[in-house]
């Protein structure tokens, strides 16, 4: 037995050791992997469902695989942000403005942590809308100590000096500055025929001047690093695109006037057949007028630039379907109405989406019309996709999940939890606007209305993600 | 079976604006306007119960149409045509 015992040790070692070193599955996101999941992650190489469905051999070879470039990315990440974090001077700033876009800030967010990625976006938030300021109505003093935490005193000066600049445009294009000696050489120069010089940017004044597109240092950008998906299973070498460079920055227009966002409500007449309405109106506190904008865009720069607080109704018009209302070519969704909107909303404000189905579908109804809208929202909206997504290939179950999922989605009920306090009030069914029917268009001359008139549809209001009566 | 069950659902769908006008065309042709019993005899008189089947028969039918007439408006809705 004695001679027995040195083997049976021996054994029991052997046993432990090869479940010690048998490869065992690692699991997503693992610490001791940070870099190489955010590699994976960012490059969308895989997802948890994928990993865990890899073998622990595969695992292991495509961590091997992406650790080098890995830590590369994440170096150049530390790079970019201790760059992005400097005080900029008045090229970085109309740089970094023009050119970082979402990507970039959450490529520093999943990279460096939340906290770096806020303190990014929040420099960009503030520079971003200082100078939108700074081009269209000027800076005042105290306005511009906000920025001393992020800019190199020369650049605020100039900023500072930008409101000089416009106002002295305002003064030339005010019609009496425009006339000017009334002789035969300065009215030919009314015919100087050419792009508006506004829209002219350092990109084309470079070309213009030496036929080379570039116009000054290349932009510093986040760029994206990608892992090859699949490379892993094929043993091929993992693929790292290196960050792509932008074009050169253009340069910032100075308007000669505040932003033509404003349109006049009456403004709109027109006799085509059909409809082109849609827009967004901003209804204010004190204000006699609401502000009616066509493009999102200079909505967003409008709203920007009231007051927190102010704002005391918003409507949405344009077309909507589950989770999405669009106006125009802007795109309203629960995160982005939050971005727009996040602090500028009066206690019990409401947001209306004034689009088809941008609430959910509800409960029983002995409505017929209601009734039919729901049928049709459930075929265009789950059956049509679901079997174009079976047809091309994609497994039933995901399928099913996907379109489940989003087909009766709530746009209201998910803004009014982003918005705490305000009314968010959207459509159960799809909405009829009698002003949108060909002809009629014609008859009423309000083929690119702003804002509807009646809205033929069942709202649903919601205050905190509550239903809440219509206000 | 997650296919079939979707084809049914569908096809369901599609039948429900359909059913009323059926609904109301069979109940039009059960409770004509005028019943003739030979010639040169008198129509009989529409009863009370036969009036509301006609006009039951009615509703369901116009109804039915509007409805489809609604789904047609709601699909160029959906696609941006009006």
């Amino acid at each position: 037995m004695k001679t027995l015992r040195p083997i049976f040790i021996f054994l029991s070692l052997a046993l432990a050791g090869s479940s010690a070193f048998a490869l065992e599955p690692v699991p997503w996101n693992n610490k001791d992997y940070a870099a190489e999941f955010k590699y994976f992650m960012e490059g969308a190489a895989f997802t948890p469902e994928t990993w865990a469905a890899l073998g622990p051999k595969e695992q292991e070879s495509s961590l091997l695989e992406a650790k080098q470039p890995a830590l590369e990315r994440q170096q150049a990440m530390k790079n970019y942000y201790a760059a992005a974090m400097k005080k900029w001077d008045t090229a970085s700033l109309r740089d970094y403005t023009s050119k970082t876009k979402e990507p970039d800030i959450k490529a520093v967010d999943l990279w460096l942590g939340k906290a770096k990625g806020a303190a990014f976006a929040r420099k960009l938030a503030v520079t971003s809308s200082t100078l939108r300021k700074a081009r269209r109505e000027g800076l005042s003093k105290e306005e511009s100590l906000a920025l001393e935490p992020y800019l190199q005193p020369e650049a605020i000066e100039e900023l500072l000096a930008v409101k000089a600049a416009a106002e002295a445009l305002k003064k030339q294009a005010a019609p009496e500055a425009l006339k000017g000696p009334d002789s035969k050489s300065t009215a030919s120069l009314n015919k100087f025929a050419g792009p508006d010089p506004s829209k002219l940017g350092a990109d084309s004044f470079a070309k213009l001047y030496d036929n080379m597109n570039a116009s000054g240092a290349d932009p510093v950008v986040a760029g994206r690093g990608q892992y090859a998906a699949g490379a892993a299973h094929t043993g091929a070498a993992v693929q790292y695109t290196s960050p792509q460079k932008k074009a050169a920055f253009t340069m910032p227009e100075v308007k000669s006037a505040p932003a033509a966002g404003a349109v006049p409500a009456g403004n709109a007449k027109s006799t085509a057949l059909t409809s082109d309405a849609y827009g967004i109106t901003v209804y204010t506190s004190g204000a006699q007028q609401p502000l009616t904008f066509r493009k999102g865009e200079d909505a967003v720069a409008a709203i920007r630039r009231l007051p927190d607080g102010s704002i005391t109704k918003v409507i949405f018009y344009g077309h909507g379907g589950p989770g999405l209302q669009t106006v125009g070519a802007f795109d309203v969704d629960a995160d982005t109405a939050r971005d727009i909107l996040k602090g500028k909303m009066a206690r019990g404000g409401v947001v209306q989406y004034s689009g088809c189905n941008t609430a959910s579908i509800g409960g029983m109804t002995l409505n017929p019309a209601v009734g039919l809208s729901m049928v049709a929202r459930r075929l265009l909206y789950f059956s049509i996709p679901y079997f174009q997504d079976r047809m091309s290939g994609t497994p039933a179950e995901q399928a099913k999940q996907q379109w489940e999922k989003g087909w009766n989605a709530d746009l209201a009920r998910d803004t009014s939890l982003n918005l705490r306090g305000a009314v968010v009030c959207g459509y159960r069914t799809f909405g009829l606007v009698p002003g949108r029917l060909p002809g009629v268009t014609a008859l009423m001359g309000n083929q690119e209305a702003t804002t509807p008139g009646y809205v033929a549809g069942k709202k649903a209001c919601y205050q905190d993600g509550k239903e809440v009566p219509a206000p | 079976m997650t296919d079939l069950n979707y084809i049914l659902e569908a096809v369901l769908l599609l039948a429900a604006p359909l059913v009323p006008v059926i609904a109301g065309h069979m109940l039009r042709r059960k409770f004509p306007q005028q019943i003739a019993l030979g010639e040169g005899t008198e129509p009989v008189p529409m009863t009370g119960a036969r009036k509301l089947g006609r006009w039951a028969g009615n509703i369901l039918f116009w109804g039915g149409i509007l409805g489809i007439l609604f789904m047609i408006v709601v699909v160029l809705n959906f696609k941006g045509r009006i």
